[in-house]
């Protein structure tokens, strides 16, 4: 469960907004030294993170997004939040050709990326896969049906639909320069003082080899936002090989040569992580796929 | 996805998708790049020394960012002089007459007083242009132009630099290039040098032949070529510094046409007034170092240069701010910041504030400029800065200038001792600069 309490600390002509959501560590950081400021957004846009995560978290009993999975079979009744964003996951599956599926979220239930070796075997993700499958899904702006035994998991957009709505909510209350980072995913509402770009690194992913320096890439972002798909942290790794926790919806393995993650830039966040999701979802073609949209990326493999 | 036709759509499918989700009526160009507008920085500065030269300047930088972080910059400079500087001629204890540059005049100079020529007033237009691109990760070229231009002088010039940075962007080597190539026009012409300065009447009938008799020509040219070593590290989260060394190459007409050498007798009273003469090329390095060092709020920026040249000029400058952010104490997010600069020179080889007649064969160059002479500046400033509108930088600066001429161990003789050859010049600067 997360500690709902932020720290505010100040730093030169910034104030800098620490707390955790999502199971990740997040951070606001405003460029100006009103620390009545610095309140006012950590306590709105921390409202909202938490707000977003207890509602869509497949973790928690008491989540929409737990509801909807328990009462499988049967109608459930949705708001208008919901109803956005199960709009936006139909249009991902389609452009991704089914290769993005929320759905696909019970897979978890025959794949644990503990960083162990425990791989399943063959029949045991067909088994599961009967249950994975958007077009089993029904829903209107009210209510949503889903097919016995399954499952949606929002972990793919959530994150990034909580940046965005956190950098919305910034730009009404406030004319500085805010940047908003959940766990990595990242945006900003503008460029900082004087034009400059805000600085920002993104760690690499192999943290296991910690005798080498971890090489840090400094990106410099004037606007719009940073999403990355692709963890180090979750994973298997058996024979030596190693298995990116992204899955293919429709075999329902994990894909294979993806890269190890996948950082693209673009105007809004959600927009972001699609992207670097879809890209990973290409395997080898991933860059490519990227390069052929014409956005902005950096590929780890 | 395997269907090409999809390809180009995907992003743009999104854009919208997106749009819809979060009830954004418009999605921003913007990625990495800096979206569509440009950054302007405008500034005026008045220059005022006492009884002296007087000078405006106003200038509009206008600064944008293409995608993949190429940067166009381009500045327009517009300066006016007026005023009077000195001509290099001593003081003496009588009225002087001088001629001026022209040809078309005299002036006069009352006793005991430094000799002044009011003659400037000019206006300048600067445009500069430069274009910084990457070339390859961590490899940043940039190139320029600049031209430059007033009533007498024209300037062209261009410069190419490139950087190179190490260790995750905390080391950075640059080497630069810069070449420019200038014309002076100046009114009169250009004297002969060391010829005397022909003190008459202009309206006499043969005035304009005797004038042109003193001059060379019209007008002539000069080359500057410049190379720069550049290291910049970040020492760590609070310091960095920077390390340069240059080398710069001059050729052709160095001589200011406008300036003159007392020739005096023993007793140390002017007999003549002769046209200074410069080498036809000079060669100066210089070493830098800078280091600026974040507190927890305050920010110190201090460096040192080493100047030396072949003319056997050798100068020292000791430069230091200290930013003091006010908070919102006077405005939004405001600052002070003092600033205090030391700067020392010993004189060119050829530096002499006057030449005694029995002295004067054999010279080949000689000049009186006081610029070129041994001398001491300071410089105390304020600077005052605040935001407006929460993102405009508006600021203010004064400055106090004091520049110590000194005379490096010559001894003035007779009537010379008991006048100022070397006359302090003070000089305050105000700066007002707006950025949008």
């Amino acid at each position: 469960m997360t500690t709902k309490q932020f720290t505010i600390s100040q730093c030169q002509d910034s104030h800098s907004i620490n707390f955790n959501a999502m199971a990740s560590p997040c951070e606001i950081l405003v460029q100006s030294t009103d620390i009545g400021l610095a309140n006012k957004l950590a306590n709105e846009i921390c409202t909202e993170v938490w707000r977003i995560e207890d509602k869509y978290n497949r973790y928690d009993n008491n989540s929409v997004c737990s509801k909807i999975n328990e009462k499988a079979g049967h109608r459930v009744a949705i708001d208008e939040e919901t109803f956005l964003l199960l709009n936006f996951a139909e249009q991902c599956y389609q452009l991704s050709e089914g290769l993005f599926d929320i759905s696909s979220g019970c897979l978890r239930k025959v794949w644990t990326f503990d960083c162990t070796n425990n791989i399943p075997s063959e029949a045991e993700v067909n088994q599961v896969l009967k249950s994975v499958g958007w077009r089993k899904i029904q829903f209107d702006r009210q209510f949503i049906t889903l097919a016995k035994n399954m499952e949606i998991d929002f972990g793919g957009i959530g994150k990034e639909y909580a940046v965005d709505r956190s950098i919305l909510l910034a730009k009404q209350i406030t004319n500085v320069p805010v940047l908003v980072n959940l766990g990595g995913d990242l945006a900003v509402t503008e460029s900082r003082h004087n034009n400059m770009p805000w600085q920002v690194a993104i760690e690499h992913p192999d943290i296991e080899r910690a005798d080498k320096t971890t090489a840090d890439m400094i990106v410099s972002l004037h606007s719009g936002a940073l999403a990355t798909s692709g963890d180090s942290r979750r994973y298997l790794k058996k024979d030596g090989q190693h298995y990116g926790h992204v899955l293919n919806a429709k075999t329902g393995w994990p894909i294979s040569h993806a890269p190890r993650s996948i950082t693209v830039v673009a105007p809004q966040c959600i927009q972001a992580g699609i992207l670097a999701t879809m890209a990973l979802l290409q395997g080898k073609q991933a860059e490519q796929f990227l390069a052929d949209q014409d956005v902005k990326y950096w590929s780890r493999r | 996805m395997k269907s090409t036709t999809n390809n180009k759509n995907i992003k743009a499918a999104l854009t919208v998708a997106t749009a819809a989700l979060l009830g954004t009526s418009h999605s921003s160009q913007a990625q990495t790049a800096e979206e569509d507008s440009w950054q302007i920085d405008s500034a005026f500065l008045y220059y005022s020394e006492t009884d002296r030269v007087s000078a405006g300047e106003a200038i509009i930088n206008a600064q944008k960012t293409f995608e993949d972080e190429e940067v166009l910059n381009l500045k327009l400079t517009i300066d006016t002089l007026t005023g009077s500087s000195a001509n290099g001629a001593v003081a003496q204890p009588t009225v002087q007459t001088f001629t001026r540059p022209s040809g078309n005049g005299q002036y006069q100079i009352n006793e005991n007083d430094t000799p002044l020529d009011d003659t400037f007033k000019d206006t300048r237009v600067q445009l500069n242009a430069q274009w910084t691109q990457p070339i390859a990760a961590d490899y940043t070229l940039s190139t320029g132009g600049h031209l430059s231009k007033e009533y007498d002088y024209l300037s062209l010039g261009i410069n190419a630099n490139l950087a190179v940075d190490f260790d995750r962007k905390n080391s950075t080597f640059s080497a630069g290039f810069s070449f420019f190539h200038d014309t002076f026009s100046p009114e009169g012409g250009i004297p002969k040098p060391l010829s005397s300065m022909l003190i008459g009447d202009n309206n006499d009938s043969n005035w304009d032949e005797n004038f042109s008799q003193t001059r060379l020509s019209s007008d002539d040219t000069k080359t500057t070529t410049d190379f720069l070593l550049g290291f910049t590290q970040v020492i760590n989260r609070r310091m960095i510094m920077q390390f340069n060394y240059s080398y710069s190459m001059v050729d052709g007409y160095l001589t200011d046409p406008f300036k003159i050498v007392s020739v005096v007798n023993s007793n140390g009273i002017t007999q003549d007034n002769i046209y200074e003469s410069r080498p036809s090329s000079r060669a100066k390095q210089s070493l830098y170092a800078q280091s600026m060092y974040h507190f927890e709020t305050n920010v110190l920026d201090v460096s040192y240069r080493y100047m030396w040249d072949d003319w056997d000029i050798a100068s020292h400058t000791i430069d230091s701010r200290l930013r003091i952010p006010l908070g919102d104490l006077w405005g939004k997010e405001s600052y002070v910041q003092p600033h205090a600069r030391f700067y020392q020179q010993s004189a060119a080889e050829f530096y002499r504030a006057f030449i005694q007649k029995s002295d004067v064969t054999g010279i080949e160059h000689i000049s009186a400029d006081y610029r070129i002479g041994e001398m001491t500046a300071y410089t105390l400033g304020l600077k005052f800065g605040t935001l407006i509108n929460g993102e405009n930088e508006l600021s203010f600066r004064l400055e106090y200038y004091r520049q110590t001429p000194t005379g490096g161990g010559r001894e003035p003789i007779g009537v010379l001792n008991d006048l100022e050859l070397y006359p302090t010049v003070d000089a305050v600067i105000g700066q007002v600069t707006y950025s949008f």
